[in-house]
């Protein structure tokens, strides 16, 4: 059940309704709905996957309260790392498995010794490297003394497995989400209304902007052989916006939808395409997940604390297990590589915090510079996403090399039976809109917000991509 | 709550107005379009007559040059639609006789298309912007499992079939942008392809025993005293399950076997589709098997 689907529209208002008006006498019949109505979408996907998703959840709920009740470092240490390897025990088998034996076979043939893997016939239950993040958090948490294990089994449950975030994030924290489900919600009109307007720009993300982007940017990439230089470049922008539109639109029903039932999410993305360098897109991109490997991956290793090499080995390390956590893929961990590269001389010369004010912007000489390094950092950041959507690194660094010495720079019509320059109007529209509401959440809300509402919806249902329906790119990791 | 329930309705409301009114504009912009298909000309057409009209898939639309019949002074057009099924193909029928067009002949191209009764998600979405302001078009649509969707929720087809009949080519009929779909009298002739997939496979196709809208086709052709030749379309030589057409014979056996009438991979584009050459031969023998004309 996607968020774009007619099933979700009927889904949605059915657990709303359930919600406020019959199940909403205690906070427990409260969670105890919504995980009802988590499992249900859950199991939309793949039912037998549910037993994962519960098996992980009892796991850590369990280990956690051992771990608190533990007496001695040891045993606290135990319970700990069963939780931490059974939780990446999974990960790994369901998602890295594969692609290490084919990887390892690959090494042992090019050295000459003939091997052929054994490989799992498994496919990747959906939302499992957010959820066994959302529980590895909450454990880590724990051990560390900065929270109490929750006890109660039926709110431990939703922090995990609540519909909104189960599948594609944000990747909450048990501080922020868990005090939440721990009282009785009481209804907002307020909050609900911007929650409105968060799911309603979140469907112009992704099918207007995504979907659309998406038929272009696949007939570049699947046919980077034979288009030229000019479509190359358009492929490239069309990535970066289609896997904008796509993911941040996620975030935003997911936020939105949360809202209605009186949640609060963490928010995952804040206009990254604006950054006026590469370590404010990190800071504006997947922001739960980045902040995730910022807390407990970065400065548990010693974050920038360290030497000189102290500094570059974490910030590989960081940006690697990033791209890695995306999916098995070398092209995956290539884009990790890259943007460690693109970060690294600003951490070194102390400048990876330069730009954490309000991007302002008048008719002065400051203001051409702010611009330019935004069209810089998106420009680098193109070139990244190059690899990322390329099928093998090979692809990605041939698409680059055409793109440069192909000079070309003709429109073309491209496989989609669309010329290649038709959808910037659209992109412009929209780098518009969301530009003159930058300091805002989404631009829906403030004055003549009911216009714009209806605006909005009319270019869901007139400029959106219905028939050539795409789910979500988030959903395979 | 309550009124956060009567702002949701606010926005149900307007969702519902934007729906309507857009399905109005698109739908007024259909009945305008008359150079970008043969769907919507023949709609927005009035009586027209012809002596041979040509239906079926692309194995119609690229195998039969109706030039030449016009050159043997028959006035035709070919109404092949590529990708298309025998339900488009019998609902295209309908709408002309709706349209009080007189035809003498009717040459249906019926050969594998045989083998459903579904309809072509592709084609079939081009008659849906006229399915409020035609009878036949709403009736032919009638027994479809979405028929309610389509039928009642405002602007739900445009939704549905975007790709094929949203916005782009809206905006492209506003333009006046034309395509190729009706050049050469609704003939397209292909050119023969260095790579052409020269095999085909279809041992697993069989023939339906009483294809709905074959005999649809077939019916209102003999309501309307119009004289029916159905026939078998030629493929390339290396066919796994050629018997398929014998198959077609047994099932039907008024439908005429022209399978072997070309056979040499030079006179095809690829395994189904001849090229222009190979049209020319075909056509030719039927103008000399059914009209007479060499």
């Amino acid at each position: 059940m996607f968020f774009n689907s007619l099933a979700f529209a009927v889904f949605l208002p059915i657990v709303f309704f359930l919600y406020w008006f019959v199940f909403n006498k205690t906070k427990s019949i409260q969670n105890a709905l919504l995980i009802v109505a988590s499992y249900y979408f859950y199991s939309c996907w793949d039912w037998r996957f549910l037993f994962l998703l519960v098996f992980s959840t009892f796991l850590d709920y369990y280990t956690g309260i051992q771990i608190e009740k533990g007496k001695s470092d040891k045993s606290r240490k135990f319970w700990f790392w069963l939780s931490v390897l059974t939780n990446l025990g999974f990960l790994g088998i369901f998602k890295y498995y594969n692609f290490f034996a084919a990887s390892f076979s690959e090494l042992l043939n090019s050295v000459g010794i003939q091997a052929s893997p054994i490989l799992l016939n498994v496919i990747l239950p959906v939302g499992i490297s957010f959820y066994t993040f959302h529980g590895l958090s909450y454990v880590i948490d724990i051990y560390l003394k900065r929270i109490k294990a929750e006890y109660n089994f039926v709110d431990y449950s939703l922090f995990v497995s609540y519909f909104p975030l189960l599948v594609a994030g944000p990747i909450e924290r048990a501080t922020h989400l868990l005090p939440q489900v721990k009282v009785k919600r009481v209804f907002n009109f307020q909050t609900a209304k911007e929650g409105v307007y968060q799911i309603i720009w979140g469907l112009v993300k992704k099918v207007v902007i995504a979907d659309t982007c998406a038929t272009y940017a696949n007939a570049i990439f699947d046919n980077y052989t034979t288009v030229n230089s000019f479509s190359l470049i358009l492929g490239a922008v069309y990535f970066a916006f289609q896997i904008y539109g796509d993911f941040s639109g996620y975030s935003d029903i997911a936020l939105g939808v949360s809202k209605l039932f009186g949640l609060d999410l963490l928010r995952n993305f804040n206009y990254p395409y604006f950054s006026r360098d590469i370590a404010e897109f990190w800071r504006r991109w997947h922001i739960s997940l980045s902040s995730w490997f910022r807390d407990y991956l970065y400065i548990p290793l010693g974050g920038s604390k360290g030497g000189i090499w102290m500094k570059i080995r974490n910030t590989f390390i960081i940006f690697m297990v990033s791209g890695f956590w995306h999916g098995a893929n070398w092209t995956y961990l290539a884009w990790g590589f890259i943007n460690a590269i693109y970060f690294l001389p600003l951490l070194l010369s102390n400048s990876n915090r330069n730009n954490i004010d309000v991007i302002e912007v008048s008719w002065n000489f400051d203001s051409v510079k702010v611009i330019f390094n935004i069209l810089i950092t998106f420009s680098i950041t193109c070139i990244a996403w190059v690899f990322f959507r390329a099928r093998t690194i090979t692809d990605a660094v041939l698409y680059l090399k055409r793109m440069i010495v192909n000079q070309d720079f003709s429109f073309q019509y491209l496989d989609n039976e669309r010329y290649s320059y038709e959808l910037l109007l659209v992109i412009g529209l929209f780098v518009l809109v969301e530009w003159n509401n930058r300091t805002k959440v989404e631009p829906l809300s403030g004055k003549r917000s009911m216009l714009k509402v209806a605006l909005a919806i009319a270019a869901i249902i007139a400029l959106g991509t219905f028939s050539d329906y795409k789910e979500f790119i988030y959903f395979q990791f | 709550m309550k009124q956060f329930l009567f702002y949701a309705l606010r926005i149900l409301i307007i969702t519902l107005l934007i729906a309507v009114a857009l399905d109005g504009m698109y739908t007024y912009v259909f009945l305008q379009s008359k150079n970008r298909g043969k769907i919507e000309t023949v709609f927005n057409s009035k009586a027209k007559k012809f002596d041979v009209v040509i239906l079926g898939s692309s194995r119609a639309n690229n195998h039969f040059v109706s030039k030449m019949f016009e050159d043997k002074g028959l006035k035709t057009f070919n109404y092949g639609m590529s990708g298309g099924h025998l339900f488009e193909a019998s609902l295209m029928l309908k709408l002309m006789i709706e349209k009080k067009y007189e035809i003498k002949n009717v040459i249906l191209e019926a050969d594998l298309n045989l083998s459903n009764d579904k309809e072509s998600d592709g084609v079939a979405s081009k008659f849906l912007p006229y399915i409020h302001s035609s009878k036949v078009i709403e009736k032919h649509f009638s027994a479809q499992d979405n028929f309610n969707e389509l039928y009642y929720l405002p602007f739900y087809r445009y939704i549905k079939y975007d790709s094929k009949i949203g916005f782009r080519e809206v905006y492209k009929i506003i333009k006046g942008e034309s395509t190729n779909a009706l050049d050469n009298l609704g003939y397209y002739p292909l050119v023969k392809q260095k790579k052409g997939n020269m095999k085909n496979n279809i041992v697993n196709l069989n023939p339906l025993p009483k294809n709905k809208y074959y005999e649809e086709i077939k019916n209102i052709c003999k309501a309307n005293n119009i004289n029916f030749i159905a026939v078998m379309t030629p493929m390339c030589e290396n066919v796994k399950g050629m018997n398929y057409f014998d198959k077609v014979k047994k099932a039907y056996p008024e439908i005429h076997n022209f399978e072997n009438v070309v056979q040499e991979d030079k006179y095809f584009s690829s395994c189904g589709h001849m090229n222009d050459a190979g049209a020319k031969i075909f056509t030719a023998k039927i103008l000399s098997d059914f009209f007479g004309k060499k």
